[in-house]
């Protein structure tokens, strides 16, 4: 029974890792493939982590799984956010379907600082 | 007053597990379940009621957390097996509500896990977020469905 | 069917295959942030095929390596963005 649950966790998680190089592979660009990668790797090696505590049931074992599902689940969002800024700057062609594109010119060349840009009407009245 | 309760509610499952006999984690939260319900039993005249009701909500976010990302990762998952002429991605724009650093960045990070969106800045003067988004059909509604569905809420906890 | 052969004729060629379509990523990608990116997704099923192995040995030890390797991964990858960064400045 316990079999059943471990082998349905692991399964899944290596499906999801197998869709997320997949995504990889296909995707247009790169703020798209880094979309789809980061998201469908992490919940993938935490399925897989959850199934290695099931199957070894240990204090020890099980808080070291955690450790790692609570590491990866929060340094996953920030190194994809520290890789989509730099290749924003470094200006990495986008998909030519790209409709938006309303960070053009907010940035500063020179020190890279990055500007709101909001009117002061705007301010004032916050969508709801 | 939420830090006494809470360390309190661990000192409570420590003399649980002592009592018990046993260090395993069922053991282990089945006592921080009972001491959780004892606390909330004894101070049920205290004014201040904070911390009871911010361990449901915080439960309840988790869960819905937890079915958006399987949702949002199901619908990449058949965008990624299917031809993908249909997306519409681009960078959006979003004012936040959120003002400290700590609420700035779960905000982020809740957003980069959800498929399909990705924060690639916060301005530096910590008003706009700007969020690279795969399906922008219609700009302000996306922008409403991460505001209702994942910073309302968050803020709702925080504060 | 036991859990031994399910892992050794189901997940672990999934993962194999997972990692030849990034490796095909890595050595096509237009820039280089695409190959960061890659040895990124690389590192990450590599904790998995740890997981997975250590559940077909029987010895929860390898778990440990699967840490320290999460925690070499992340810096390598700020380390990365950081230096491109800089790099783009000063020329």
């Amino acid at each position: 029974m316990i079999n059943i649950l471990i082998a349905f966790c692991i399964g899944i998680g290596a499906i999801a890792i197998l869709l997320a190089s997949i995504g990889l592979l296909r995707m247009p660009d790169l703020y798209l493939r880094l979309s789809v990668t980061t998201k469908a790797a992490t919940l993938g090696v935490g399925l897989i982590l959850a199934g290695g505590a099931l199957y070894f049931q240990d204090v020890g074992v099980t808080s070291r799984a955690l450790a790692i599902i609570f590491f990866i689940t929060l340094t996953a969002p920030v190194s994809a956010q520290l890789i989509g800024r730099v290749a924003y700057l470094i200006k990495v062609k986008m998909w030519k379907h790209t409709i938006t594109d309303e960070l053009a010119g907010r940035y500063d060349s020179e020190s890279h600082a990055l500007e709101s840009d909001l009117k002061p009407d705007e301010v004032e009245l916050p969508q709801r | 007053m939420m830090k006494k309760r809470f360390l309190l509610n661990v000192m409570l499952t420590l003399v649980w597990a002592a009592l018990t006999g046993s260090f395993t984690y069922v053991n282990l939260s089945f006592g921080f379940i009972i001491s959780f319900f004892v606390l909330w039993i004894i101070s049920r005249d205290s004014p201040d009621r904070r911390y009871f009701t911010i361990a449901f909500k915080i439960i309840g976010f988790f869960f819905y957390f937890l079915y958006e990302m399987l949702k949002a990762n199901l619908q990449v998952a058949y965008e990624v097996m299917t031809s993908n002429l249909h997306m519409k991605p681009g960078f959006v724009k979003m004012e936040l509500e959120a003002q400290t650093d700590l609420e700035i960045t779960l905000l982020a990070s809740l957003i980069s896990l959800t498929p399909g969106t990705l924060v690639i800045d916060v301005s530096d003067d910590r008003k706009v977020m700007y969020i690279h988004g795969m399906y922008l059909e219609d700009r302000a509604k996306f922008i409403q469905s991460i505001k209702a569905g994942l910073e309302k809420p968050l803020l709702n906890i925080m504060r | 069917m036991n859990l031994n052969n399910f892992i050794l004729y189901g997940i672990l060629p999934i993962l194999s295959l997972s990692t030849i379509f990034v490796f095909i990523r890595f050595l096509k990608g237009p820039s280089i942030v695409d190959r960061v990116v890659s040895i990124d997704l690389m590192v990450i099923i590599g904790i998995g095929a740890i997981a997975v192995y250590s559940i077909l040995t029987d010895q929860p030890t390898f778990l440990d390596i699967a840490m320290v390797v999460a925690l070499i991964g992340f810096l390598s990858t700020v380390a990365f963005s950081y230096y491109l960064e800089k790099r783009n400045r000063n020329d």
